[in-house]
């Protein structure tokens, strides 16, 4: 096992971190930005879960192949969301044309 | 010649088969053989389970009326026909019988990365199909293998929770035995044994393990909301709360096309094999194909809209995966070129194994085109729902994967049981499959372009002669698969003793006796060949 | 200096390091499957959130911002906790990780109750899908697709939750044996990935559950 070059010190900076986050995240949730609350909240918690991933998870300092395999989970998971919602994006438009 | 035999003999006596005694030691086994003989078991019953039931249906559609059984009945054969086909016999077939007893040794190693995970995957899988077979004697299930809502949630009366839920615990089965293969092969090879080096056998069965992880998942929260909304009645699939049974198609073909590669790519894992080594050659363009597997994979998660067609996605979400789908046609073709082009001329011999290949290469070829034919936007209007489709799918899974585990299970046999099988009853058999086979399935493409509807137990008199046909067919195909059952038990204690490399072939499962001890290897190979190296083979490493 | 004792070697290892190495492969490719099953239900989430965002925004409007933030934190705590165990026990200091692997599941359980509080609260409201859901909004049918939602993913997720604090609790104690070193604690290594990705599930589920509906 590499000895962890993740101290103790990090892990706490990480976590009060994400607190931060999550206080922005409920904040930025009181103003009226529409469909944009959604997004800012997703990509904020996009930020958090890459946070505990890399630090928690000691994914930063972990082997190519583990870096694989979360980059073929988040593609694959993409791949079903994208097709998925593409069908139901789609599903109104008209053929040019007609 | 008497000392030879003796040898052999001795050297079975201290084999994985015999080194411990007794049903515990079979039951909580962790060596990835037995376990493999245990799948071996489980799936040839459900086999055989399945098998009569599509019986059953083949001899109701002899006539043109539902005279044998009521139209609900015949839904019922169908659905569990499928069901049991699908999850019981053909997912697990090869990737858990030959793939577990042969991807340890083929790398080199001495089991694979989680031995009791693996065992534990046959007691899910167990688990499974027990459910499944405890609803089929409850009375069934009438939805089809496909579940589509809103039937199966709301107006089907039969048992489609146990059912749904047998089929989810089984995914698990899978799950765990694709994680335990890819961990395997990045892990556990043996020195020397680089990726290029491994046996398309390797790359194949990694293919299939990694649609087994990212895909099963979503089949298993599709059955979750599935028999969520049957039991609450809360319609997520269905109209009243306003949700979308095309959802749940999308959903489950998520799954289950990319499903039909874990069904396909070990049979053409067993091919690559067979063909090298009845030409005695090396497979022609070897990373063409390697890079074919991993494609296939890889591809066949961005088509499953094509079982979809007719069912209101939108019309650029259809032609999307239209395209898509020739696409994927494109790795396998290369495979099949491949295959052909290895046999050029090859030192070509004519054992049963070699028939099964020849057999799947030609009837996977003409599946796979009708696969084309389907993925034509126009012309799946017309055939689709029809016995068209039912022929393509048969064509490809009966005709290329049962004929690819059948050749897979007779170069193997002497290895996995240190028996040679009857070699003369044997390519009987294997004719009898190939005609009863297409006695069945080639009537039914002309069943579906004329029009027959699949599912359907009434049809209009005069397709009749073609189900005749078809029916005449499936008996002889039944036949044929009967035969191996009898010989192959019969081999186990009759058989005569089989030599460490039979087929005189490459590959590091040959180096080592036949069956082998439980720790596959006296010693860690150390590989410095290329996979199929028929041309520097040394004589002294042809073991006789 | 980091290999397990000798007995801990599975025999077809070669090395500790291997071991070692393919668990953890062995545990990220599961965390894997795990995406793919949340993913699914993400996924039908986002298509029903797009045609009915008006029903949906109301669903959202209704949770208790309070504890959903609160059980963010509280859960975000408990991978801290599951962080400095595992740190602790590299660091050979296996008395620690076994009080701070009983502090992450005392913390998981408490993640719990405040979930089952919100539950009881939502039952009260007869807000639960298929048990008792009334509603006079004109997106009845959406609210209730909504909350059919929120019960299934937060209830797998609390599903996930369960099996992790039962982990813990097993591995603590099993700490507490000694039977894990600064040489050898792989399985606590493989349990913190699988805990710290159930947390990472609930900061999406916060996301997409209890922040749409806020600015109203």
């Amino acid at each position: 096992m590499p000895a962890p070059t993740i101290t103790a010190k990090s892990y706490v900076l990480t976590y009060v971190a994400l607190l931060a986050l999550v206080l922005i995240t409920v904040l930025v949730g009181f103003l009226n930005l529409g469909w944009g609350s959604m997004f800012v909240a997703v990509t904020i918690a996009t930020i958090k879960a890459t946070l505990v991933a890399a630090v928690f998870m000691h994914a930063l300092v972990e082997k190519k192949l583990v870096w694989i395999v979360i980059a073929g989970a988040l593609i694959w998971f993409l791949i079903l969301m994208t097709l998925t919602l593409g069908d139901y994006i789609t599903r109104g438009w008209v053929l040019a044309g007609k | 010649m008497s000392t030879t035999i003796a040898k052999l003999r001795a050297a079975q006596a201290h084999s994985y088969l015999t080194e411990q005694r007794g049903i515990r030691s079979w039951l909580l086994t962790t060596d990835h053989k037995r376990i493999a003989l245990l799948y071996t078991f489980s799936v040839t019953g459900f086999f055989f389970i399945g098998g009569v039931f599509a019986l059953l249906m083949r001899l109701e559609l002899l006539t043109p009326a539902t005279d044998l059984v009521s139209a609900h009945t015949y839904n019922e054969l169908f659905s569990m026909h499928g069901i049991i086909m699908v999850w019981f016999f053909l997912i697990p077939s090869i990737p858990n019988t030959l793939g577990n007893f042969l991807i340890p040794m083929m790398i080199g190693a001495k089991d694979v990365a989680f031995p009791k995970l693996n065992l534990a995957s046959w007691y899910v899988y167990m688990a499974g199909g027990i459910i499944v077979l405890y609803s089929v004697f409850r009375g069934g299930v009438d939805t089809g293998w496909t579940f589509y809502t809103p039937f199966s949630t709301v107006y089907s009366q039969t048992y489609v929770v146990g059912a749904a839920l047998g089929i989810f615990i089984s995914g698990f089965a899978s799950i765990m035995t694709g994680l335990n293969f890819i961990a395997t092969i990045h892990r556990l090879r043996a020195p020397g044994m680089t990726w290029f080096r491994l046996p398309l056998f390797i790359w194949s069965h990694y293919a299939t393990s990694v649609i087994f992880v990212l895909a099963t998942p979503v089949l298993a929260v599709t059955l979750l909301m599935l028999a969520v909304e049957r039991i609450f009645q809360v319609g997520i699939f269905s109209a009243p709360l306003g949700g979308d049974p095309v959802l749940f198609q999308h959903m489950f073909w998520f799954y289950s096309h990319p499903a039909v590669y874990i069904m396909v790519l070990p049979g053409m894992a067993v091919v690559s094999e067979l063909v090298a080594a009845f030409s005695r050659k090396a497979v022609f363009g070897y990373t063409f194909v390697a890079f074919a597997s991993v494609s296939i994979a890889v591809l066949g998660f961005l088509v499953w809209g094509h079982h979809m067609f007719v069912a209101g996605q939108s019309v650029y979400s259809a032609m999307y995966f239209s395209v898509l789908s020739y696409l994927v046609a494109v790795p396998s073709a290369i495979k099949v070129f491949n295959w052909t082009a290895t046999l050029y001329k090859g030192s070509i011999s004519w054992e049963t194994p070699m028939l099964y290949a020849i057999g799947f290469i030609g009837l996977f070829t003409i599946g796979g085109m009708t696969g084309l034919f389907l993925a034509a936007l126009g012309i799946d209007v017309h055939v689709t729902d029809t016995y068209f489709v039912v022929a393509h799918f048969h064509y490809i899974m009966v005709g290329g994967t049962v004929m690819a585990y059948l050749g897979g299970m007779h170069y193997w046999w002497p290895k996995i049981s240190g028996r040679m099988y009857p070699e003369g009853i044997s390519k009987l058999s294997a004719l009898t499959v190939f005609l009863g086979f297409n006695l069945t399935f080639f009537p039914q493409f002309v069943l579906g372009y004329l029009g027959m509807p699949r599912r359907y137990a009434a049809y209009p008199p005069e397709f009749q002669y073609l189900h005749i046909l078809s029916t005449a067919g499936a008996t002889i195909l039944g036949v044929g698969y009967i035969m191996p059952l009898i010989y192959f038990l019969w081999s186990w204690h009759y058989g005569p003793a089989a030599p460490p490399n039979p087929w005189r072939a490459t590959g590091l499962e040959w180096q080592t006796s036949s069956p082998p001890p439980t720790e596959n290897f006296e010693t860690t190979p150390i590989v410095t060949h290329k996979a199929y190296d028929y041309a520097g083979m040394k004589e002294e490493l042809r073991l006789v | 200096m980091f290999s397990p004792p000798a007995s801990m070697l599975r025999e077809h290892y070669s090395t500790p390091e291997q071991q070692r190495e393919t668990v953890t492969v062995g545990m990220w490719i599961f965390l894997a499957t795990e995406v793919m099953l949340f993913g699914g239900l993400f996924t039908a989430f986002a298509v029903y959130r797009m045609y009915y965002t008006r029903g949906f925004d109301q669903g959202s409007a209704e949770m208790s911002i309070l504890l959903g933030s609160i059980n963010t934190a509280v859960l975000l705590t408990s991978s801290l906790t599951m962080a400095l165990a595992i740190y602790s026990a590299a660091a050979g200091r296996l008395l620690r990780t076994y009080g701070l692997l009983l502090l992450t599941a005392v913390i998981g359980i408490a993640f719990l109750a405040i979930k089952f509080t919100e539950y009881y609260q939502h039952y009260q409201q007869h807000k639960v899908p298929g048990v008792w859901f009334e509603s006079s909004s004109p997106d009845a049918g959406a609210l209730q697709l909504f909350y059919v939602f929120y019960f299934a993913m937060t209830g797998l997720h609390a599903v996930h939750m369960s099996i992790g604090i039962a982990l813990v609790v097993f591995y603590a104690f099993r700490t507490a044996a000694g039977r894990f070193s600064s040489e050898y604690y792989t399985p606590l290594e493989a349990l913190g990935l699988y805990w710290h990705f159930v947390d990472i599930v609930w900061i999406f589920l916060f996301a997409i559950f209890y922040i749409s509906g806020l600015h109203t």
